[in-house]
């Protein structure tokens, strides 16, 4: 049973050369790594011959003039391999996804249909280039001997079957994909072809290398016989419409999104799936800027893209022409209604920019997902019915800004980010010692002055509402001395407590959001600094203060000011400098 | 005022970020009058930090942070010398229970050892601050009341630290309301850790190393802050404006702390005299016997110089010392252990009749006061060379034996960031991939000439690192700081301190890494600052290789030699040495040592003194080489500064080339006394000091004046000796490694087999590889053969071969094998010999499976007869005529058979006992099947053998290719000497030595060796730059270039360089050193 294998030799760089023909022409490299350390991992010969070599770093390969270098591209990489897919089935029904740059093809019956072998395989060659791939091809009686030859010979190679032993032997072993162990061992024999390995007494061999040997001399001699594992049409649930008129109304298009969804659900169904990723994309009409009185807003993508943090992402690609985006899921769903509730929220969002033409949906398969709930664990909210409810929320408030907060180690000042909700696990992780200086965003417990027990584990608590963002604040410091402070600060006494270097520099009275006040006690300055071998540094000094108010009249103070005997305000803030800039801030008050 | 009582120096490992030179340099800047130095369970910093304060004018307290079981730390502060005494015995105590960096005291000790200690409760890791986080301010009460019952009432100080951390001031408050409680006195401290505020950065790198976080990960285990930096006291005064009464009493307590280093209270041991003797008169009487075997009875210059020596020796009490080294030495002597004291001690006719040394100071006229003198207040220093390895080890064993564990001590070594180390941790600390790190860790060479471009940003350039980026500018930065700061304390390799009762009354010990060895917490050159005297037991391995000779030329040749009595003048050594015939020889067979020995041309003895020390940075930098070698060839007349000078210049023609002559120079010159002379010497040596020179010069000048001698020469004379004392020899050493060169060329010159498999035996060492040493010995006619399993013992033996004697490589140049299985082959083939690999690999069940590839490989397994069917298999004549040899790849054919494991099912055989008469007896073991593989190429053999052994018995590299080097023009190394000066040629061959040495300017030396020997090539700093990666790398080269042939030194001048391609995995090259 004849076979014939087509592998595309440099697969990453060849990959690259589709999408940029161009490049066939000039001296090329591809880079891959993360910076700073970023190393060429393909190049063609022309870059060879100017000094290339893989590991180079990507400085090094920048010094060489002339140079085209590109980055490692997944995405045409699978594409590439996809053309291949579609090239190889074109020609036979039943192939092997060997691996990402060789495809085998089952050539039964196919030969009187091309005229023979050797056209075949030319005009696989021919299509190969035709697809932007310069492919080597072979064919042979059997998977492995026209894998080997594809990958050993150039250009096209048909392999009569009496003479598959004599051509493959004069391959390298490094041919057969060895382990190291074995390579070292034939290189330690001296065996360097596969005629020299085929020329091995069997029995003897497999006493030293065991079945692998003997599996590997089968090769060398173009007798190992498989079967094809042919690969299996893709699971694709994919739905599409042309409409004869173009839709610009989000109810009538979410009425045909309706349908199609409930088609791929239903087809899910059949087949015990569901979907964790739906693509939605739609042809446009050209030539409107404006549909559903939106505009679309290019502001919202801090909310996709951040998959860890989000519950539910989706990735966009708009351009004048094509609509194209996904939903992905946090969890496999089939509902088709509840799909149709998010896709309508992220319409929304994220409009197209012209009257729809096309639609076509692709749900990706997955398992569905499968509960039992226990008799002692409390109910939680439908998993489906929260993600719509996140979506929704989101939709306002900015997918970052909703989930559980979590909080970093870190001593930088209120550092946490938002993960994943998920109310089982709505614990916040243990604060550090005293619980003050790592905030959760929502409320700190805070020490606020001695007490005559444990100096800190056994203080009140007290929360500090956060500001975000902080309010930018004026300062007026006081003088350099104790004296002067002792004057100002009516409740010295009171607050000997935090009387470190407070005194020094210390706030005398402060200027934010359209008031002033001035500062009764102060306690600080509680520096932190630290990132400093990264870009975002930060250094900064805290200060909590004791601020009274000629006017009581502020919203954020409702909760943390207190009005005295004399009709004024009091609070308690913190209050933040940047040292780097010496600007002030109001992070937050104190309740 | 303001002290600073309690900071860190990066002597606490990895959890302080500056030396303790920078905390007093800084305390000095910023008029701290006095700073406490508190590392971590050890003192390990504070001859550093006593000698930096003294140095700043600064005051410097001692103390440490001991730690608790009980998960802290005690900060205590040493009060007085019985203090001092306590901590380092507690310290001692901790340390030589517990394994390496680990161990803690508990309460009970810490009372036991708290008399003339001043305790503070310390910062986040004090024991308040422990008490306060689990017992609240009550636990605090009890914390502070338990301290003041272990250490007393008045040594306890409530000590705050202000970061300005919330937390910091919460416990701060609470240590206020218990010392008012209490009545408890406060003290303020800042805690530091680094002495500047930037080097924080430095402490949050270390943090992460200590902790194995890199440091994106490492989040709340790095500082808050970069507050622990020494503060000025008045900010200090500032921080705690509300508490003045903290600031006050940092110099209160200073004023308490009235123990200083300075009082030690260090004793040499006594060594124990038979009763009715005195420690001076037992050692007059073994320096008068020792006497009349050296000199005679009757030399009375040797009496005079020695009673000189031994009442000075009477009226610095030093008897004791040189009991203690005389007594090392005889052990050794009574052990068979070759000895001799090198270094200044060679001055010392006392020392040459007690047998210590070895060169005799009268016969030679060698300068006493280099050793000793009244003046310097300072322990004279003997260095003993000893056979490296175990022989050194058994002498060491006996000093432990002989004065106690808590006696005596191996000094240590502090090993420090340096380039390499700096660079791996920085950057595993900024998550740089290994695989990036090792690229850029083995761009960091050790090289002795730095050019310019030799930096740094020059090697991260080289790898391909954009160093505008800010992670690698920060890397770089990193780097560059922690260069010097200690990674952890070592053991020094010989450096041994004894002390006259308990010796952790003076310095904290630890365990060292090796069983049964103690090491002091202070390095060897701490020791001497504090005066502590110490004896070097150290490790040569020419000494190993003179013993390892001499037993091999007794159990073979039959005869005995004796070092001692070595034929003076043999002529045969000097016509080897004046022809640079020098491989393996001690001390002159480096590249710049050859192209010396033939412009110098030795005749005697003191030629070859001359020829150690000439070849030194002292006489290169100081411009003496040139003119002595021409006054040698009659080019250059004889001339000195100053005709009084004559006898102290008139052996070394004029040049000044000893320390000992410049220290005679101004005792002729300027009238100074031996002691003043020294003085001198060590004015203008490594710690010098520009007003301590001025002063000397004056002094030097004014006694010139005196003496007569005119301006001109006064000039000569004192230019001569300042430049020359940094970098001199002293005239005794040279002497005593002269007669080590000596004894190494004549046994080499007379013993060559012998020689040749003692230094086989003892690399590495010297400054050529083993392949370069067998080539050597074989271009003198030695036969060398292969590693072979029917007759390699572990080391390299003599075999008979013909008349003369033939080395057998042994098994311990199969690269892999280790030792164990190695001697089971050796024990098992005296019984009876291996029939076949399976039978070999039967009897040595521990060889494994790469062990077996090794040694087939290499072609120790060609012994074995093939069977008969081996033959039938490949046609051989049963006459024998044509019989096929069994070759290597036969063996390796079979030994894959023989090492793949039986599997489950056979396993059973295995595990039966073996019974080993069964197998000596009859047991019919196959012999080795035919194997269908073909034999191995030359160029395959020579590549497994370099692979295998690091080496090749056969014939050189070069010699595979010289067809196509002739082709080429390339001319040979034999044929050099016979070619005219100045010609063009092409000469190639593997690169055997590469130097860059610090005094040459930037140019690079070359040792090109082929099949005829090893030609020199020198190349220029511009064409090195061109060609540096070849040059550097490449293990084969072409060169092009001139020859040059001067004053019979031959070498190329280099135009360019090419790599060639020989097929073999070339011997390490000696680069750089």
């Amino acid at each position: 049973m004849p076979f014939a294998c087509i592998h595309v030799p440099n697969f990453i760089l060849q990959a690259a050369l589709r999408i940029e023909p161009q490049l066939r022409i000039q001296p090329a490299g591809i880079l891959d790594g993360n910076p700073p350390f970023v190393t060429v991992i393909a190049k063609n010969k022309k870059a060879g011959s100017l000094g290339l070599q893989i590991g180079m770093t990507k400085s090094q390969a920048e010094q060489i003039q002339g140079l085209q270098l590109r980055r490692r591209s997944i995405e045409h990489e699978t594409a590439a391999h996809a053309a291949l897919v579609d090239l190889a089935l074109s020609f036979s029904p039943r192939i092997e996804e060997t691996a990402a740059d060789t495809i085998i093809l089952d050539l039964a019956g196919l030969a009187q249909l091309f005229g023979g072998f050797e056209k075949l395989a030319q005009r696989l060659g021919r299509r190969a280039k035709k697809f932007g791939l310069s492919a080597q091809v072979a064919v042979g009686s059997n998977p492995e001997a026209a894998q080997l030859a594809a990958r050993g010979f150039a250009s096209v190679t048909v392999l009569a079957p009496d003479e598959e032993m004599e051509r493959l032997g004069s391959l390298p072993i490094t041919a057969l994909n060895l382990s190291l162990e074995i390579r070292e061992t034939l290189e330690r024999w001296g065996v360097r072809t596969c005629q020299a390995l085929a020329a091995l007494p069997v029995a003897q061999l497999s006493e030293r290398l065991g079945q692998e040997g003997v599996r590997l001399q089968e090769l060398a001699r173009g007798a190992s016989e498989r079967t094809l594992i042919p690969t299996i049409a893709a699971m694709e649930f994919e739905e599409a419409m042309e409409l004869d008129t173009a839709v610009s109304e989000l109810e009538p298009l979410s009425f045909l999104l309706g349908r199609l969804l409930d088609q791929l659900c239903r087809r899910l169904s059949a087949r015990a799936l569901a979907t964790n990723e739906i693509r939605l994309r739609m042809e446009l009409e050209r030539g409107e800027d404006e549909i559903f009185g939106i505009v679309e807003k290019r502001t919202n993508s801090g909310m996709y893209g951040m998959k860890r943090d989000t519950p539910s992402s989706a990735s966009a690609k708009s351009t004048a022409s094509i609509y194209e985006h996904a939903l992905r899921l946090p969890l496999a769903m089939r509902d088709s209604k509840a799909l149709l509730r998010l896709w309508r929220l992220h319409l929304e969002a994220h409009p197209p920019a012209s009257p729809i033409v096309k639609i076509t949906m692709t749900a990706e398969p997955a398992k569905v997902r499968f509960a039992q709930s226990g008799l002692f664990v409390p109910l939680s909210p439908d998993p489906e019915k929260l993600e719509i409810t996140m979506a929704r929320t989101g939709h306002f408030v900015g997918a970052a800004n909703i989930g559980s907060p979590e909080l970093l180690d870190t001593h930088r000042p209120l550092s946490f980010r938002v993960g994943r909700f998920n109310p089982l696990e709505a614990s916040l992780p243990a604060n550090d010692f005293g619980g003050s200086s790592v905030s959760s965003g929502v409320s700190v417990r805070i020490s606020s002055g001695a007490s005559s027990e444990d100096p800190v584990a056994l203080l009140p608590a007290t929360a500090l509402r956060v500001f975000r963002p902080a309010m930018p604040a004026r300062v007026e410091a006081r003088a350099n001395s104790r004296e002067d402070t002792g004057d100002k600060t009516r409740d010295n006494s009171r607050d000997t407590s935090h009387a470190t270097t407070s005194k020094v520099h210390a706030p005398a009275r402060v200027y934010f959001g359209g008031v002033w006040g001035d500062v009764m006690t102060a306690s600080g300055p509680w520096r932190t600094a630290g990132d400093w071998w990264t870009e975002d540094p930060w250094n900064q000094d805290e200060w909590d203060l004791e601020i009274e108010f000629p006017v009581p009249a502020f919203s954020h103070m409702a909760k943390g000011t207190q009005k005295t005997e004399s009709a004024r305000a009091r609070g308690v803030y913190r209050i933040v400098r940047e040292r780097a800039t010496g600007d002030w801030f109001v992070r937050g008050v104190y309740d | 005022m303001y002290i600073e009582l309690h900071s860190r120096s990066a002597f606490s490992f990895l959890e302080g970020a500056s030396l303790p030179e920078a905390l007093a340099g800084r305390a000095a800047e910023i008029e701290l009058p006095a700073v406490a130095l508190l590392d971590r369970d050890g003192l390990y910093g504070a001859p550093r930090f006593h000698h930096a304060a003294l140095k700043n004018g600064i005051r410097a307290h001692i103390g440490a942070e001991v730690t608790s079981g009980g998960g802290y730390r005690y900060p205590v502060l040493v009060k007085t010398q019985g203090g001092y005494r306590n901590l380092c015995r507690l310290i001692t105590r901790m340390k030589l229970r517990a394994a390496k960096n680990e161990g803690c005291i508990s309460a009970e000790e810490m009372a036991e050892h708290a008399a003339g200690l001043v305790c503070l409760t310390g910062g986040e890791e004090g024991p308040l601050a422990h008490a306060l986080g689990r017992g609240g301010i009550t636990g605090g009460m009890k914390c502070v009341r338990e301290l003041s019952a272990i250490f007393g009432r008045e040594n306890v100080y409530v000590e705050l630290q202000r970061h300005l951390h919330r937390d910091e001031e919460a416990r701060n408050q609470a240590a206020v309301e218990i010392a008012r409680k209490q009545r408890l006195p406060l003290l303020a401290t800042n805690g530091v850790s680094h002495a500047t505020r930037i080097e924080r950065q430095v402490l949050d790198v270390f943090t992460s190393i200590r902790n194995h976080v890199p440091l994106e990960a490492a989040g709340r285990l790095l500082a808050r802050n970069s507050e622990r930096h020494l503060k000025p006291g008045e900010r200090m005064a500032r921080l705690f404006a509300d508490l003045p009464e903290a600031i006050a009493q940092t110099p209160e307590l200073s004023s308490r702390l009235e123990f200083t280093l300075k009082d030690l209270g260090y004793e040499f041991p006594e060594y124990p005299v038979p009763d009715g003797e005195t420690q001076d008169s037992f050692l007059r009487q073994r320096t008068m016997e020792g006497m009349i075997s050296r000199y005679g009875a009757n030399d009375d210059k040797a009496r005079r110089q020695l009673e000189r020596e031994l009442a000075l020796i009477e009226r610095l009490e030093l008897a004791g010392y040189f009991l203690i080294v005389w007594d090392i030495v005889r052990f050794c002597h009574n052990k068979n252990i070759l000895v001799q004291g090198r270094g200044s001690a060679a001055n010392s006719a006392v020392c040459y009749s007690l047998g210590i040394t070895a060169v005799d100071p009268v016969g030679m006229d060698l300068l006493f006061e280099r050793f000793l003198s009244e003046e310097r207040h300072e322990w004279p220093d003997i260095d003993l060379d000893l056979p490296s390895g175990d022989q050194r080890e058994r002498a060491i064993q006996y000093v432990y034996e002989r004065y106690g564990k808590l006696g005596a001590a191996m000094t240590a070594n502090v090993i420090t960031y340096r380039g390499r180390s700096a660079a791996r941790e920085a950057g595993k600390a900024l998550s740089f991939d290994l695989e990036t790190l090792d690229k850029l860790t083995s761009l960091v060479n050790a090289w002795e000439y730095k050019d310019d471009d030799d930096t740094l940003v020059r090697h991260f350039q080289d790898s391909g690192f954009d160093i505008d980026h800010p992670r690698i500018k920060k890397f770089l930065e990193l780097c560059i700081r922690m260069q010097d700061l200690p990674r952890h304390l070592g053991q020094h390799s010989g450096g041994m301190v004894v002390c006259q009762g308990q010796l952790d009354s003076v310095v904290p010990l630890e365990p060292a890494t090796m069983p049964g060895r103690v090491v002091v917490q202070w390095d060897k050159e701490d020791c001497a600052d504090m005066g502590i005297v110490k004896v070097d037991l150290l490790g040569l391995g020419m000494m190993a290789v003179l013993e390892e000779t001499i037993d091999i030329i007794h159990d073979h040749y039959r005869e005995d030699v004796d070092l001692a009595r070595l034929p003076a003048d043999d002529p045969l050594v000097y016509e080897t040495l004046r022809k640079a015939d020098t491989v393996g020889m001690f001390q002159i067979e480096s590249r710049a040592q050859m192209s010396c020995l033939p412009r110098l041309r030795p005749v005697k003895f003191y030629d070859i003194v001359v020829q150690v020390a000439i070849i030194r940075p002292g006489p290169i930098v100081g411009k003496m080489v040139h003119p002595y070698l021409k006054r040698r060839a009659g080019q250059e007349p004889v001339e000195y500064p100053h005709p009084s000078l004559e006898p102290v210049l008139a052996r070394t023609l004029g040049v000044p080339l000893f320390q000992e002559q410049l220290l005679r120079m101004a005792m002729i010159a300027a009238g100074f006394s031996g002691g003043e002379a020294e003085e001198l010497r060590r004015a203008f040596g490594f710690k010098r000091s520009e007003l301590r020179m001025k002063e000397i010069e004056k002094k030097l000048r004014a006694g010139m004046i005196r003496t007569g001698i005119n301006a001109e020469a006064q000039e000569m004379i004192v230019k001569s000796i300042t430049s020359f004392a940094l970098y001199g020899f002293p005239e005794s050493h040279a002497a005593s490694f002269a007669l080590l060169a000596y004894a190494s060329a004549y046994l080499k010159c007379r013993y060559l087999a012998a020689f040749t498999a003692a230094i086989l035996n003892n690399q590495p060492m010297g400054f050529y590889s083993p392949a370069t040493i067998v080539k050597d010995a074989q271009r003198h006619g030695l036969r060398v053969k292969p590693i072979d399993v029917a007759h390699s013992d572990w080391k390299c033996t003599l075999e008979r071969d013909g008349g003369n004697w033939a080395v057998r490589l042994g098994l311990r140049y199969a690269k892999g094998l280790r030792e164990e299985p190695a001697q089971a082959i050796v024990a098992e083939r005296s019984i009876r010999a291996f029939a076949s690999i399976e039978e070999l690999k039967q009897r040595v069940p521990s060889l494994q499976k790469a062990e077996l590839i090794t040694l087939a490989e290499i072609g120790a397994m060609n012994f074995f007869k093939p069977s008969a069917s081996f033959e039938a298999d490949t046609g051989a004549e049963a006459g024998g005529k044509k019989r096929r040899r069994f070759h290597r790849r036969d063996a390796l054919w079979q030994v894959e058979r023989v090492a793949r494991p039986a599997g489950p099912l056979l396993d059973d055989r295995q595990e039966a006992p073996v019974n080993k008469e069964e197998i000596s007896g009859s047991l019919p073991l196959l012999p080795p099947d035919a194997s269908p593989l073909s034999p191995m190429t030359d160029a395959e053999r020579l590549m497994a053998d370099f692979r295998g052994t690091g080496m090749t018995v056969g014939l050189h590299p070069m010699s595979y290719c010289r067809a196509a080097m002739t082709k080429l023009g390339v001319r040979r190394a034999y044929e050099l000497e016979h070619l005219p000066n100045g010609i063009r040629l092409r000469i190639a061959g593997a690169i055997i030595a590469r130097q860059r040495p610090g005094t040459a300017k930037g140019f690079v030396f070359l040792s090109v060796e082929d099949e005829t020997g090893i030609a020199n090539a020198i190349i220029s700093p511009d064409v090195f730059a061109e060609s540096r990666v070849t040059i550097v790398s490449c293990p084969f080269l072409l060169i092009e270039g001139r020859l040059q042939h001067q004053d019979n030194v031959i070498s190329v001048k280099v135009d360019s360089v090419e790599a060639l391609s020989i097929p073999s995995a070339a011997a390490a090259s000696h680069d750089f050193h």
